[in-house]
């Protein structure tokens, strides 16, 4: 019983992980550079609640208002930081990327001082006990958004058109372009959506744990960026699989004593480990190279 | 041939300029101003920021009052706070240009890792420190090294000595392996535990400093918690556990828990269960030396970066300031142009010879020669059981 | 070695500027050290810089012209610092904290991160581009979090490990002699038919493949090299430090690193040199300027600095500006004027892509 629990939290972490590796894969998708920064627009969007919760007291108008919050904030960067190298090296924008992490990092510092706020009216408490085992609302809910998202953006991606044209720009940005896609609009949408893919994601990890400060994206940023890869990175199925995949393991992990202080050493292993099997990920497409 | 003496006259001339920034920058240092400088390095950006601010904060203030009453017979003291971002690469920079901006003695490093780089660059050029908070037995190893704070290893030892009293059969322990402070508290204690209690144990690193649902399932059945860490996670940890673990459960912490009711937007009172600790410093104090600290900081800076860390650096700079008197009236001269090495040598003898103080964190604190602090550890409650 | 190809005129001195630059640089701040002229502020900076030239032209390497992209050069550095650390330690006892003593650190250090430098290499014949890049960043999380929780006996847990240091007065230049070595075994490897062939690999790995290029043998050696040099770095490292921390090398590091790299451009070795050189001088002076209040300060500088470096190096709309306001147009005006005012940081990398 006691590890069906442990499973249960290890999906429930794994679904953050999951609609946070979303955002990167998109992006990495369609942009094709990493977006080092995606874990700080979920720091952003933390911040961006609190301040609305200061302000107006409700958590729903906040999660709505930090949503187009980041959803503005992810434009921005892209049209200030990001556009101007498209057609540079993937290095150059992926170095950008780390000083708008850096930047996003340092002003949260100077704006909202050094230690950590908690946001307790985002906190969800209590749970269902289901037989002797008790799990929370939070939980719950991380499940059935992470579902809920899952599916959502699988029908945007598959039936409507901005959706089919994304996809087109993943496959072939130049034939898409060719095909009358804009493909610089649909980069921004891109954005767009993974930046409020972030918002959420930094919702669910306050409701859990409502603490606040201006490093909360980073470590779960990586993690994320490890799950998408794990996953296939590209593929939205993927990033779900690998998130879960990433979360369980992680739960399993720090339930067994022995293991616990090496945690951050298994779950990179499994990375490695899924990538010497099937070296594009779980899901991910193995393209083949044309000379 | 014209192509490469360009380049080469290029490329001297930037070497000149590096050349000219080595020698530019080394004309600002402090001279003739009547003052003493005091070193500190610290987390002032970065993950353990609010530590760093704090003493930064406090030390501030408290040489900002010996200045306006008069400093040291009328010689000012001059902080100078740097930066280390808790990384102890950084550490050895920051020293090295606090020396030559003219550092006679030191607060030392804020957290523990930095502050063993710290001492070991400090025992080479001789120079005083006396460390606010950072804890780890090894940092004074050197004769040059003090430590304001408990040491974890006394802490964990005492704190042991406490809970095998208790007479209880099982209990829980949550710390941060990564972290020196809680690793050095837990090993200690797990050495000093009776044989006889069983423990059950869940720990979180770095990576993972928020969500606690795994650590809190695993120690849902203890009625003990024994948690070595910060208050930052401990709040995390107990508005997280609400309802999972016994309400009647007590929890037990270090001096790490200081602060822990005054942790913005933590909720203490809608905590069920006890909260205790064993530490230096009560930042509920209203009176006394402690209570108008206290008051005086949330006056200056709020009282979101009140901490133990601040209170603890406060009476470090005091305690240094108290010591110079002391040996001024031992005989000795203290100015603001003896060097850092001969004012350490004075203030070891202090230190060393007996030299006591009363302040924030303690009354009638001494020393004893291999630097650890000799003060009463104070068993605070800091909320009991709701009723 | 520079005498005799200084005489051979202009062709040969081109290829050996940067040796004898750096050359002439150590001797002349080792005969201000010794001399007692240097401040100890910055013989730490100079430390600071060696290392960093290290690390920055060895990843240049792997990134730069083998094409690969690695996040994990500070996971090898990692391994050098503690293996090589704890060879001094051990012998430290039996030869003294002398040149002997680091030499076989050194050489145990440097080693023992080629060997791990190998073992990720064979992932990078199966992975490309940003599965690799992921791969060396788990490598090096996984290298940090296992020396600090294996028993702190054996690598000091997480109080760190204790290492000899080094008399500050004399590691720089010892630092500096290193990144000589480096410098010369990378730079000939790269400039042989080898180094075509490594070139040609990240070019088009189907077409060398195909044109009889041992494509396995050359990934495996650019990596060896690469984290063998990383290694020997984080020897020195471990030289500087009385404690190796493994906090240090966690993947903010190695992307520092690979920030100098792109800085002075893909596939430029004195770029990467003038990179690192720049990178770390301007960290270390925001750190020490910026103290205090402001010190919230220095990575809003650093990030405001680096994007519009970045942009201004390499955003296409900005070519023909580039042209106009690069290093070579810039000093020639300079030189007109006779003005010893400069901003080197921004266009002296771009000036310099074609070592």
């Amino acid at each position: 019983m006691d590890f069906l629990v442990t499973l249960i939290n290890g999906l429930s972490s794994g679904g953050t992980y999951a609609i946070i590796a979303l955002g990167y894969t998109m992006v990495y998708g369609i942009a094709k550079m990493l977006n080092f920064a995606h874990g700080d627009i979920i720091m952003v969007g933390g911040y961006a609640m609190y301040v609305t919760l200061m302000a107006m007291g409700h958590p729903v108008i906040a999660v709505c208002a930090a949503a187009v919050f980041c959803m503005i904030l992810g434009i921005v960067i892209e049209k200030v930081a990001y556009k101007p190298l498209r057609g540079a090296s993937p290095l150059a924008v992926l170095i950008t990327a780390i000083g708008v992490s850096f930047l996003l990092q340092s002003l949260a510092q100077i704006i909202f001082g050094s230690s950590p706020k908690m946001p307790l009216k985002l906190q969800i408490s209590g749970a269902v006990t289901i037989g002797a085992m008790r799990i929370d609302y939070s939980t719950i809910l991380t499940l059935a958004v992470t579902v809920i998202i899952m599916v959502a953006l699988s029908v945007f991606v598959k039936y409507s058109k901005t959706g089919r044209a994304m996809v087109a720009v993943s496959e072939d940005r130049d034939a898409a372009l060719l095909m009358g896609i804009n493909t610089n609009r649909i980069i921004t949408i891109t954005f767009a959506i993974g930046s409020v893919l972030a918002a959420v994601a930094g919702y669910l990890m306050l409701c859990k744990a409502p603490s606040l400060s201006n490093t909360l994206g980073s470590m779960p940023g990586i993690k994320a960026f490890t799950a998408a890869v794990i996953g296939g990175i590209g593929s939205i199925p993927g990033a779900m699989v690998g998130g879960l995949l990433l979360g369980v393991v992680e739960c399993i992990s720090y339930s067994i004593p022995a293991l616990a202080p090496f945690t951050d050493a298994v779950e990179f292993s499994i990375l490695i480990i899924v990538l010497l099997v099937k070296p594009s990920g779980i899901l991910g497409k193995m393209r083949r190279e044309k000379v | 041939m014209k192509k490469v003496m360009t380049k080469i006259l290029l490329l001297c001339l930037s070497l000149i300029m590096v050349a000219g920034c080595f020698v530019a920058c080394g004309e600002d240092d402090a001279e003739g101003a009547n003052e003493i400088v005091i070193g500190l390095s610290g987390p002032l950006t970065g993950d353990a920021a609010v530590y760093g601010v704090a003493v930064r904060n406090a030390a501030q203030m408290a040489v900002d009052e010996i200045n306006a009453a008069g400093g040291l017979n009328g010689i000012n003291f001059k902080l100078i706070a740097t930066d280390d971002q808790h990384d102890a690469s950084k550490v050895a920079t920051n020293y090295a240009s606090m020396v030559d901006k003219g550092m006679q003695v030191s607060l030392g490093c804020v957290t523990s890792n930095p502050c063993l780089e710290f001492a070991a660059l400090s025992k080479d050029d001789n120079i005083f420190f006396l460390t606010p908070s950072a804890s780890a037995n090894d940092v004074v190893l050197e004769d040059n090294a003090y430590q304001m704070c408990f040491a974890d290893g006394n802490q964990g030892s005492v704190a042991a000595d406490y809970v095998n009293g208790l007479g209880l059969e099982k209990i829980g322990i949550f710390y941060k392996s990564d972290d020196p402070y809680s690793q050095g508290i837990y090993e200690q204690f797990k050495a000093g535990l009776s044989t006889s209690i069983a423990t059950v144990e869940a720990v979180f690193t770095d990576a993972n400093t928020t969500d606690f649902t795994t650590q809190i399932e695993t120690l849902k059945e203890c009625s003990f918690i024994f948690m070595p860490i910060y208050y930052t996670p401990a709040s995390l940890f107990m508005t997280q556990a609400k309802g999972k673990v016994a309400d009647n459960a007590t929890y037990y912490g270090c001096d790490g828990f200081d602060g822990i009711e005054s942790a913005e937007g933590f909720d203490i009172a809608a905590i069920p269960q006890k909260i205790s600790m064993l530490s230096h410093f009560n930042s509920k104090a209203t009176e006394g030396k402690a209570g108008e600290f206290i008051t005086k900081y949330n006056e200056k800076y709020g009282k979101e970066t009140l901490n133990q860390f601040g209170a603890s650096a406060y009476d470090c700079v005091y305690a240094i300031y108290g010591a110079m008197k002391a040996a001024i009236e031992d005989g000795e001269t203290i100015t603001a142009e003896t060097s850092a090495s001969d004012i350490c040598e004075i203030l070891k003898k202090q230190f060393n010879g007996g030299y006591s103080y009363s302040g924030n964190t303690g009354d009638n604190i001494k020393w004893q020669s291999n630097g650890y602090v000799d003060k009463t550890a104070i068993a605070y409650v800091i909320k009991d059981v709701n009723a | 070695m520079s005498k005799k190809t200084v005489g051979l005129g202009r062709f040969q001195l081109k290829y050996h500027l940067n040796y004898i630059i750096i050359a002439v640089a150590a001797i002349v701040f080792a005969v201000m050290s010794l001399t007692g002229n240097i401040k100890h502020s910055d013989t730490v900076l100079l430390e600071k810089i060696a290392i960093a030239i290290m690390l920055a032209t060895s990843l240049g390497m792997v990134v730069g012209f083998l094409g690969e992209l690695s996040l994990g050069h500070a996971g090898f550095m990692c391994v050098g610092a503690y293996l090589g650390g704890k060879t001094a330690a051990l012998l430290e006892p039996v030869l003294g904290n002398g040149i002997l003593t680091l030499l076989i650190a050194v050489v145990v250090g440097g080693l023992a991160a080629a060997v791990f430098g190998m073992i990720i290499g064979l992932p990078a014949l199966r992975l490309r581009g940003d599965y690799l890049a992921i791969v060396t960043l788990a490598f090096g999380e996984i290298m940090r979090s296992m020396v600090m929780n294996v028993p702190s006996t054996l690598f000091g847990g997480t109080l760190g490990l204790q290492t000899p240091r080094y008399d500050k007065k004399y590691l720089f230049i010892i630092a500096f002699a290193f990144v000589l070595i480096a410098l010369a075994v990378i730079q000939n490897l790269l400039r042989s038919k080898h180094g075509r062939a490594i070139t040609s690999i990240r070019d088009n790995e189907i077409a060398a493949r195909a044109s009889g290029i041992n494509v396995t043998k050359y990934k495996l050696v650019v990596f060896t090299i690469s984290s063998l040099f990383a290694g020997i770095a984080g020897v020195l490292y471990s030289y500087t430090q009385s404690r190796v921390q493994s906090a240090n090398f966690d993947y903010n590091y190695s992307i520092e690193i690979l920030v100098m790299v792109v800085l002075g451009g893909i596939g430029s070795i004195n770029g990467s040199i003038i990179a690192a050189t720049l990178v770390t001088y301007l960290n270390v002076k925001l750190q020490t300027i910026l103290t205090g209040d402001l010190a919230v300060l220095q990575n809003l500088f650093y990030a405001i600095i680096l994007i519009i470096i970045v942009i201004y190096n390499n955003a296409p709309a900005l070519k023909h500006f580039r042209e106009k306001y690069n290093f070579k147009a810039l000093t020639a005006r300079l030189l007109k004027k006779r003005s010893a005012k400069a901003e080197p940081a921004a266009p002296e990398t771009d000036g310099k892509e074609e070592a």
